[in-house]
């Protein structure tokens, strides 16, 4: 049956309305479970405080376990769904800088936005300095291009790089997360108490 | 007041969400594994299965044999003992329970030719037919009637009684010089023309011209 629009279920129009509404709801999740503070946000760097990682990683672990049980009922297609291209180095990076930004700001892009919807000062300074940022890359594109297009990996995931079954791999994540879970409560236990 | 036993089991929900989770996650891994055929849906494959388009009639498949279609591959699905004692013209000899040998698999799996698969009836066909739309392969279609059906129109066509239409008599005709191409009735034509060849002795009467008798008077 699904995905819904590449299987003509729905017209392609629906694309964007769809993303409005899934947009939407996730602004307001972000809101609710009070992302839009960056104090909130920076607390998984400094251990008071570990909601954005349960959060996070509660999302994933239930969505691909959610959608791989979808897939086994055949009401959703896995193989027909985007897998977003790796280029390595590029992510790596990318990866490293964007964690800067995020211990130093204490937003990541989409809280930041939040962030600007509820009117914080310190997140429009922070989307200026995405803004900026963006106009440096694009101007000096052409300094960047090697690391940007390079060591391009295609539209892989763990299951194409380590050849192990999507279950086990599922499975793994799982356990991690979990473990991750336990051992940030105790964690947040040990840490004085701030107060946000 | 503040039920007690529900705030008992509340305060250990996150251990129960946690073990939640891990049971869906085992729950995916003990899942029993089964074969998904990635090419060709079940819809897909029933719609193709009731659309009767990929049947060619035989006398449409006749004119393009006569007319020396290029685009078209004919693969006689029966075994090579019937193949050698009779088989279409330029038919290729896939017996059926080779068909999905790798040798044959360029002249199946293509995309060029429009395939047209037949056998002793349509039932063999049909079944080909299956398999090999279910491998996704392209442009297949089956003869109607095979073998027998090709005999019981083109080379031994029915003839029309007076009281049909037109079109069965010039259908009539196309079968039987579509016999004629294929070589049958030929032999028969032969003899007609040996019966004819033989001398005869051919009396030619001499006329002897009559008299005319004198017409009319001065």
């Amino acid at each position: 049956m699904g995905p819904l629009i590449p299987n003509g279920i729905l017209t392609n129009e629906w694309n964007i309305i769809i993303a409005v509404l899934i947009g939407l709801a996730f602004g307001f999740i972000l809101e609710a479970s009070g992302f839009s503070s960056s104090r909130k946000l920076a607390g998984v760097f400094y251990g008071y405080d570990f909601a954005v990682l349960k959060v996070f990683f509660t999302a994933a672990v239930v969505s691909v376990i959610g959608l791989y049980y979808m897939d086994y009922l055949g009401w959703v297609d896995i193989s027909m769904l985007y897998v977003h291209p790796t280029y390595l180095w590029a992510a790596i990076i990318g990866g490293a800088i964007m964690g800067v930004g995020f211990v130093a700001g204490g937003f990541c892009p989409g809280t930041s936005l939040c962030a600007v919807a509820i009117g914080k000062l310190d997140a429009w300074v922070y989307v200026f300095g995405i803004m900026v940022g963006v106009f440096i890359f694009s101007e000096a594109y052409g300094v960047f291009e090697g690391l940007y297009n390079g060591s391009f990996l295609g539209n892989i995931t763990l299951v194409d790089s380590f050849d192990i079954p999507a279950n086990y791999i599922i499975f793994g994540v799982t356990l991690i997360a979990l473990v991750a879970f336990f051992v940030s409560d105790i964690v947040r236990k040990r840490i004085k108490k701030v107060f946000y | 007041m503040i039920n007690r036993n529900l705030a008992k089991i509340l305060a250990n929900r996150y251990i129960i969400l946690a073990s939640l989770l891990l049971i869906a996650a085992l729950g995916l891994l003990l899942l029993p594994a089964y074969q998904k055929n990635e090419r060709v849906t079940a819809e897909d494959l029933l719609a193709k299965v009731v659309n009767p388009e990929r049947y060619v009639t035989s006398d449409d498949l006749a004119h393009k044999i006569i007319t020396k279609d290029p685009s078209i591959l004919l693969i006689d699905l029966r075994d090579e003992k019937e193949y050698a004692e009779y088989s279409l013209t330029g038919a290729l000899n896939i017996p059926f329970d080779a068909i999905l040998n790798a040798d044959y698999e360029a002249y199946l799996n293509q995309g060029q030719y429009d395939i047209v698969l037949f056998s002793n009836d349509d039932f063999k066909a049909d079944q080909a037919w299956l398999i090999l739309t279910r491998m996704d392969y392209e442009n297949l279609h089956v003869l109607q009637g095979g073998i027998k059906g090709w005999y019981n129109t083109i080379l031994n066509p029915p003839e029309p009684t007076e009281n049909m239409a037109k079109e069965a008599f010039e259908l009539y005709d196309f079968r039987k010089a579509a016999a004629m191409y294929f070589g049958v009735g030929i032999k028969q034509h032969n003899q007609v023309e040996q019966q004819d060849m033989t001398p005869k002795k051919v009396v030619i009467p001499i006329v002897k011209k009559k008299k005319r008798k004198p017409e009319g008077g001065c």
